[in-house]
């Protein structure tokens, strides 16, 4: 039944479809949001914090190029591959690529990069072009924790030291990798928890907003929490744990939920920042005053640390993207013939009323 | 047994069943109701109902598109990703005023459902895979445009979000406003028999000699167009653009809500009334299992049971 004609005409229109969207893109050329211009307040922020980056020397095992294999070499006189796993489009992702990059400048060592775009097979192919590029040393921010076997097989066969950081790699560890350096999750959980002891004096009742489900965050930071307040304030009793699945409107929601049925609450522990504004945005609606209820939240991002000078939010536990310093400083130690933990927990700093209006342009 | 009573036995059920089908989405949110005051401390308050009120305002509007999607034998999946497209819009044109931003967020709905209607209605592709492509696509296009979360500080934003007229929030004026008008346009004029025509049987409408493409392009672009105001409701709300979260499974409440209303998938029928409760069923059932802190898996269980009873009595009456 259908005519050549008539096909013609329908791709016509198909093409009139995808123009249509093709000029929605191009318009956006054109956009102008509220607060054009201050684009560049961020980038001096990212670097403010470097200093603060250290480490807690864990008392594992540890790894030197002996063991692992390899030529002792000059950092200085070296390339260091690095592949980050999601595009830089959220705080933690922008602050770690930066740091990463800043590090790399003032040693003055040449630094290489690559972005998978959170695609695992991309990240695979990036990190084999590092290696194909020259790269001398990598450190590797791993998508997944699986698959890396083609990977650690070609940095083997050229004794390629790899620094693994915020997520680990099912690996050996100074075998298939130098070593790994993240946060503790649990102890964020627990540092959380000593802040809401804190803040609400060790008595009353307090809610969770749990992370996404079936997340190790989730879970970990979820663990510590509880444990440290069934240890130290059995008097603070968690009465409520609902997931804002880690997004601001879900927190929000559930906050709501929550006010309404148990408007005796002390205190939410939001096991991320984005949850915890959720809530803030919850109890205001709600008409209540800054304070009224304490809020913990964990990540460290700058619209929260705000929210603690505005008086909503009582603490905010650092998770600490800033990898740079302390990946390069195990990497130079170990080219050189020296003794590097296997595992290294980066410190996350933690904010208060105390230090919060003086470091909020730290945050990220 | 003489066969006569077993005629009336099985006359009786059958009414009984359509009784229910018809107004079961009515019953449940009664027995939600009761059920809640009964046992949900501080539930009978101005403030809950307020706040269910508002949470459900948004997917109500984006129900409503897809109600009428859904009596023409179709679907939209692409909700959630216009209402991210919308938000992300919003952002990006709140330089030049309120107005222009909402007029941005409404012509990228616009947009996409002049796409989804195309593909409908001259390419001859199925609506639910035509709808797929655009939802992956317009997800990523709001991603693209904006990439990460950012803070709506607009006044006007911010009092479309959280004001009231006469202790009636904004958003639910809004959302019964739309309500009614959808119901009146399927109601009351040409367009909306000849959308409930279409559902019917497509090829009938086309050879009464309805212009049944126009009709299901404009379909698609009144649920697209109400998807983008939905997710301009919720950035309101929020005071925040998130086009990483906002509508993320939006189209499977939307569907929900209609389905559980009554509108039958096979089309030619469109219930607002009942969409209207289904959506209020579905935000009931969530602040139930939410309220008295269930395991949070068990709100899609629940939801997962509602859909699979109202999908059982569709079947009952197609068997009729």
């Amino acid at each position: 039944m259908k005519s050549t004609a008539f096909r013609r005409r329908t791709s016509a229109r198909a093409l009139l479809a995808t123009g249509l969207l093709t000029g929605l893109v191009l318009a956006s050329g054109c956009a102008k949001s509220e607060d054009e211009g201050d684009g560049d307040k961020k980038s001096s922020a990212q670097e403010g914090g470097e200093a603060a980056a250290s480490s807690d020397t864990s008392g594992g095992e540890t790894c030197t190029i002996d063991a692992y294999g390899g030529k002792k070499l000059d950092l200085k006189n070296a390339t260091v591959g690095f592949s980050q796993s999601e595009k830089e489009a959220n705080p933690f992702r922008i602050a770690e690529t930066a740091s990463i990059k800043a590090e790399a400048k003032k040693r003055g060592v040449k630094l290489l990069t690559a972005n998978a775009q959170s695609q695992f097979s991309k990240q695979i192919s990036d990190v084999q072009d590092l290696i194909a590029k020259g790269a001398d040393l990598l450190v590797i921010a791993p998508l997944n924790s699986d698959g890396w076997e083609p990977v650690l097989r070609s940095a083997a066969a050229r004794h390629i030291p790899i620094v693994t950081v915020d997520r680990k790699i099912n690996a050996e560890p100074c075998k298939d990798y130098v070593s790994f350096i993240g946060s503790d999750f649990v102890e964020q959980g627990r540092r959380a928890a000593d802040r809401m002891i804190e803040a609400t004096g060790g008595k009353g009742t307090v809610a969770i907003l749990l992370g996404a489900a079936g997340n190790n965050v989730t879970t970990e930071r979820t663990k510590g929490f509880e444990e440290r307040l069934k240890e130290k304030a059995p008097g603070l009793k968690v009465v409520f744990k609902q997931t804002g699945e880690f997004a601001r409107e879900k927190g929000q929601q559930v906050t709501e939920q929550l006010i309404q049925s148990k408007p005796g609450i002390d205190g939410i522990y939001a096991e991320n920042d984005e949850m915890g504004l959720g809530a803030v945005n919850a109890l205001k609606g709600a008409g209540k005053k800054a304070g009224a209820v304490k809020i913990v939240t964990v990540d460290g991002t700058r619209n929260a640390v705000q929210g603690i000078v505005d008086g909503w939010i009582s603490g905010v536990i650092e998770s600490n993207p800033r990898f740079g310093p302390l990946a390069f400083t195990t990497l130079d130690s170990f080219a050189q013939g020296g003794k590097v933990s296997q595992e290294i927990v980066i410190k996350d700093s933690a904010y208060t009323e105390d230090n919060a209006k003086s470091d909020v342009d730290k945050a990220y | 047994m003489t066969e006569l009573t077993l005629g009336r036995v099985s006359a009786d059920r059958a009414r009984l069943l359509r009784l229910l089908q018809e107004y079961g989405v009515y019953l449940g949110v009664l027995v939600l109701l009761l059920v809640n005051i009964a046992f949900t401390p501080h539930f009978l308050s101005g403030e809950n109902f307020r706040t269910q009120a508002v949470q459900v305002a948004p997917v109500l509007v984006v129900a409503l598109g897809m109600a009428l999607a859904i009596g023409t034998e179709g679907v939209d999946l692409s909700v959630g990703s216009v209402m991210a497209l919308s938000t992300s819009l919003i952002s990006l044109y709140l330089g030049y005023g309120v107005w222009i931003a909402l007029l941005a967020a409404l012509l990228g709905g616009i947009v996409v459902g002049l796409a989804n209607g195309s593909l409908v209605a001259f390419v001859g592709v199925q609506p639910i895979v035509a709808t797929l492509a655009l939802m992956v696509a317009g997800r990523g296009l709001a991603l693209v445009m904006l990439p990460q979360l950012k803070q709506v500080n607009d006044p006007d934003m911010a009092a479309l979000g959280s004001g009231d007229l006469l202790g009636v929030p904004y958003l639910v004026l809004i959302a019964a406003g739309l309500a009614l008008l959808v119901a009146f346009v399927v109601r009351r004029t040409t367009f909306g028999r000849q959308l409930l025509a279409i559902g019917d049987s497509r090829p009938a409408a086309q050879l009464a000699g309805l212009p049944v493409r126009r009709v299901l392009i404009l379909v698609y672009v009144l649920c697209g167009a109400l998807a983008a105001f939905a997710g301009v409701l919720a950035t309101a709300r929020l005071t925040a653009s998130d086009p990483t979260s906002l509508g993320t499974l939006m189209e499977l409440s939307a569907i929900t809500a209609v389905v559980v209303g009554g509108t039958p998938l096979s089309g030619g029928r469109v219930r607002i009334g009942g969409t209207v409760a289904g959506a209020v069923l579905i935000q009931l059932l969530t602040a139930t299992l939410i309220k008295h802190d269930l395991p949070p898996s068990w709100t899609q269980i629940a939801q997962a049971v509602v859909i699979v009873l109202a999908v059982y009595a569709a079947r009952e009456r197609g068997k009729r």
